[in-house]
């Protein structure tokens, strides 16, 4: 067997997109009602992940409930039909999980306003169905969706993207296949702005080359705001369409 | 006929989730085009404007809620609709929960009971209070609250009781105060409890209308239904009586606000306070108010399945066209539901009378 | 969420009156609407999205392995996993354990035998996001229709390989339909002298009790037992509602599964 080409002199990658490109992105929101606050549905490429918020709502214990602020927790559920391989035991309580949970809180809790939601929780439940590579860039995104559709106050977007460095070039959003291949990022841009709410930095990666990732990280990031807000527009006009008819 | 029994909708490949969302391409996303223009546009009124988004940069908005302000310009912060009332500009969320405000109407659950104070769900992002110096206690209204009234409170309302109240203040932290101190309030008896979107339902002068059937609705501004057979009471109190084929024509009239109309004699209202209002009894109800009461149920299930604010006129219109529909169960149907919120439309529009949509007339 | 006094007893008497008037204006043998997604995951063998009209769903995928025959004694494996809830809790692993039990009685080992040595064995993972009502009828429903949608590798290597130290060799790309027939299970709650099919929230708040009906292969069959709906109200039960729970399955099964084999 071949070793597998990562970034062939073409410029084409595994599967087929130039260093520059997204995976096929798809957003709905809204998808569950009855069962949340707000809810969002999104594919990145083979990433699947359904987003549950409640909230603001009364708290379940008291002693959560901070007097000048909500508080926001995650519940990242990753199950464990989600790869190709069945795991066997339950990531529930893995180091990395929990990592990653405290990880999105951080990020989140600086973008909600949450000063205006004092003594109340916010609660965010993340299921990932599948996952293929930039799991926690998805994962921001989902959740960025579902709190708009709580009607939840934010200052801005939080779009995210992952980026891997193959020897100079550096590749935009990337599937497992990649992303065990090379070091990557993943950063979260606020809005359109170039302020970073989140870098992950998880390898090595050389200084020299980290500007020219982050150069193609906040683009990617703004492109991918820029289509959850067609998505979140799209929605808009229709639920405007539906209530004048 | 399966269809009697279950309906089943089944669809193939691709996760097409709620709302028809569309999979235009399997193509990866081009980098290359932006399709957003640079250029700063400010947002006019009902257009719809998402987190981050400029809304003006002219300072003499005063900035209401769904907008924060930075560096002389106003952005929104949360997605919705533009709303500007003389200077007030705020952005009026797509969806959200239910914020009080004074004088609302609302439905609650009690949800715990605590220090002289009972705790309430009134699906706000907090629960509200009723203090037990705001309800009416057997023995008449103007007597005082003692001790032993303190240690019976659970014997007046207690966890999972329903009871309708008004909003008499907010707290600094915007959640609200109640208050059950009027007839029309208190603890709710004979009927179903429903649920929809609270911003379906109008803020309007009265929430309590008696509809054709011997049937009675409440609707709690928060968007918490009670449905109950029609009681004396609900005759006597003047509240505009609703029946048959015109009903529309004698609501709007009915509209208009009478005050000599709802107000009670002091003497009456003693004889009311006595333990009967805290009874946990149901009156007789015949199957057929239940069943009058199952179908404006599940009419008011689609009203809100079709996001079509929920009137008493809009209710009532429901309900008569959904006697072309003999077997109520046949209402939970989709496509029956979506069938009845466009009978409802039409009547309208061949009546004439346009009655706001939910969203312009919350704005 | 708890109802109020008068609630239930307005929900109870409703539902003791013959017929049964159910909050939602249901006859007694009629479900809830649903909505049904299948093979949307890709990286699985089947899989199900069930949704119901008050909001409950469910997730299922199947997964396949190929196992040695000798070596497993169940073919099938079923993970529960009930979004708020921990995965010990015993609601959880007596849905599991409940599931696991009754495919693997109800699907013949056979079905799955690949060649003399081998076999797959599914594991089947369960994720409820929302549940409103008890989930288990939800689940099977959800169970059923990923069963139904799994395509499992094409062998194309010998059948006779006891003497053969060699693996299964499967086609690169050609799949078969796996052709399995799951059994399905009902819930019905018991009021009074009534039993109703698929009880929602409002009617398991007031249920005396609630009836686990099996249906496989066209007719009733064990597992028949009870469980718990709330609480409060439970007691025991007349024999005579066990046989109206059980020809209310009768009554409504086929149409359920010809429903959910149709579309």
């Amino acid at each position: 067997m071949s070793r597998l080409e990562i970034y062939s002199p073409e410029g084409l990658r595994l599967d087929g997109r130039r260093w520059n490109e997204l995976r096929r992105f798809e957003s709905s929101i809204n998808t569950h009602p009855d069962a949340a606050d707000g809810s969002s549905y999104l594919e990145q490429g083979n990433n699947k992940i359904i987003t549950l918020v409640t909230g603001p709502q009364e708290p379940r214990l008291r002693s959560q409930a901070s007097f000048s602020h909500a508080s926001v927790s995650v519940n990242l559920n990753i199950t464990k039909f989600s790869r190709m391989e069945r795991s066997k035991a339950s990531h529930r309580n893995e180091r990395r999980v929990l990592e990653m949970q405290t990880a999105l809180v951080r990020t989140f809790e600086k973008n909600v306003m949450l000063h205006l939601y004092p003594r109340t929780s916010i609660d965010i439940q993340v299921h990932v169905l599948q996952q293929d590579g930039g799991l926690m860039s998805s994962l921001i995104n989902g959740i960025t969706l579902a709190l708009i559709d709580a009607g939840i106050a934010m200052y801005d977007y939080i779009s995210s993207v992952s980026v891997g460095l193959y020897d100079t070039t550096p590749l935009l959003d990337m599937n497992s296949l990649e992303e065990n291949a090379m070091s990557s990022v993943t950063l979260a841009v606020v809005g359109k702005s170039e302020k970073l709410s989140l870098l992950l930095v998880e390898d090595k990666i050389p200084l020299d080359r980290f500007e020219s990732v982050l150069a193609i990280g906040i683009a990617g990031a703004h492109r991918v705001r820029e289509l959850m807000d067609k998505e979140l527009r799209r929605h808009g006009q229709k639920r405007l369409a539906n209530a004048s008819k | 006929m399966s269809a009697d029994i279950i309906t089943v909708v089944k669809r193939e490949a691709g996760l097409h989730f709620a709302n028809d969302l569309q999979f235009e391409s399997d193509s990866d996303v081009e980098m290359s085009e932006s399709e957003e223009s640079n250029e700063k546009r400010e947002a006019g009124e009902g257009s719809i404007v998402t987190p981050g988004e400029l809304v003006t940069d002219d300072p003499i908005w005063m900035r209401g809620h769904g907008t924060y302000f930075l560096e002389n310009q106003t952005f929104a912060s949360v997605a919705g609709t533009v709303s500007r009332v003389n200077r007030l500009l705020s952005v009026v969320p797509l969806r959200g929960r239910y914020s009080p405000e004074t004088g609302d109407h609302v439905i609650g659950r009690i949800a715990e009971i605590g220090n002289r104070r009972w705790r309430v769900d009134i699906g706000a992002k907090q629960h509200a209070v009723l203090m037990l110096g705001s309800v009416n206690l057997p023995g008449g209204v103007l007597r005082r609250k003692s001790e032993s009234d303190e240690l019976q409170m659970r014997n007046f309302l207690k966890e999972g009781d329903l009871l309708n109240a008004e909003v008499q203040s907010l707290y600094q932290d915007g959640s609200a105060s109640l208050h059950t101190r009027s007839l029309k309030y208190g603890k709710l008896r004979n009927g179903v409890f429903l649920q929809v979107p609270s911003a379906l339902i109008v803020r309007s002068k009265n929430h309590t209308h008696n509809l054709p059937g011997n049937v009675t609705i409440i609707l709690g501004v928060n968007g918490f239904v009670w449905l109950r057979k029609t009681s004396d009471v609900d005759l006597s109190s003047g509240q505009n009586t609703v029946t048959g084929k015109n009903a529309a024509t004698l609501s709007g009239a009915g509209r208009d606000y009478k005050p000599g109309n709802t107000s009670v004699s002091i003497t009456r209202l003693e004889e009311e306070s006595s333990w009967e209002i805290y009874s946990d009894k149901n009156d007789h109800i015949s199957s057929s108010s239940r069943k009058t009461i199952t179908r404006y149920s599940n009419v008011i299930k689609a009203l809100a399945h079709c996001e079509i604010g929920i009137t008493e006129t809009r209710v009532v219109a429901g309900y008569e066209a959904s006697m072309a529909y003999e077997n109520i169960s046949s209402l939970i149907e989709k496509d029956n539901m979506e069938a009845l919120g466009q009978d409802v439309l039409n009547s309208e529009k061949m009546r004439g009378n346009n009655q706001p949509a939910a969203f312009e007339t919350r704005a | 969420m708890s109802l109020s006094v008068t609630e239930k007893s307005y929900l109870h008497d409703s539902l003791c009156l013959d017929p049964p008037a159910r909050p939602d204006g249901r006859v007694a043998h009629q479900l809830r609407p649903i909505e049904i997604f299948t093979d949307f995951l890709p990286a699985c063998n089947g899989s199900a999205k069930i949704s119901a009209s008050d909001g409950s769903e469910c997730v299922v995928s199947v997964k396949a392995k190929v196992v040695e025959r000798a070596l497993e004694e169940e073919l099938i494996l079923v993970d529960v996993d009930v979004a708020g809830q921990r995965d010990d809790s015993p609601f959880v692993h007596s849905i599991a354990s409940l599931l696991t039990k009754v495919l693997n009685q109800k699907i013949h080992q056979k079905n799955l035998r690949l060649t003399q040595k081998y076999a797959f064995k599914l594991f089947v993972d369960v994720l409820v996001l929302s549940s409103k009502s008890h989930p288990l009828s939800l689940i099977s429903f959800a169970v059923y229709s990923a069963l139904k949608a799994t395509y499992l590798p094409k062998l194309i290597s010998s059948d006779d390989d006891l003497e053969v130290a060699e693996l299964p060799t499967f086609h690169d790309y050609d799949m078969v339909k796996l052709d399995v027939d799951p059994p399905l299970l009902f819930t019905t709650a018991v009021i009074g002298n009534n039993a109703v099919i698929d009880p929602a929230h409002s009617e398991s708040e007031v249920a005396c009790s609630g009836i686990l009906v099996t249906w496989s292969k066209g007719k009733v069959t064990a597992p028949i037992r009870t469980i718990g709906l709330n609480d409060e109200y439970v007691t025991g039960i007349d024999v005579t509602l066990l046989e109206k729970s059980i020809e209310l399955v009768e009554k409504t099964a086929p149409a359920v599964v010809k429903a959910l084999d149709g579309l």
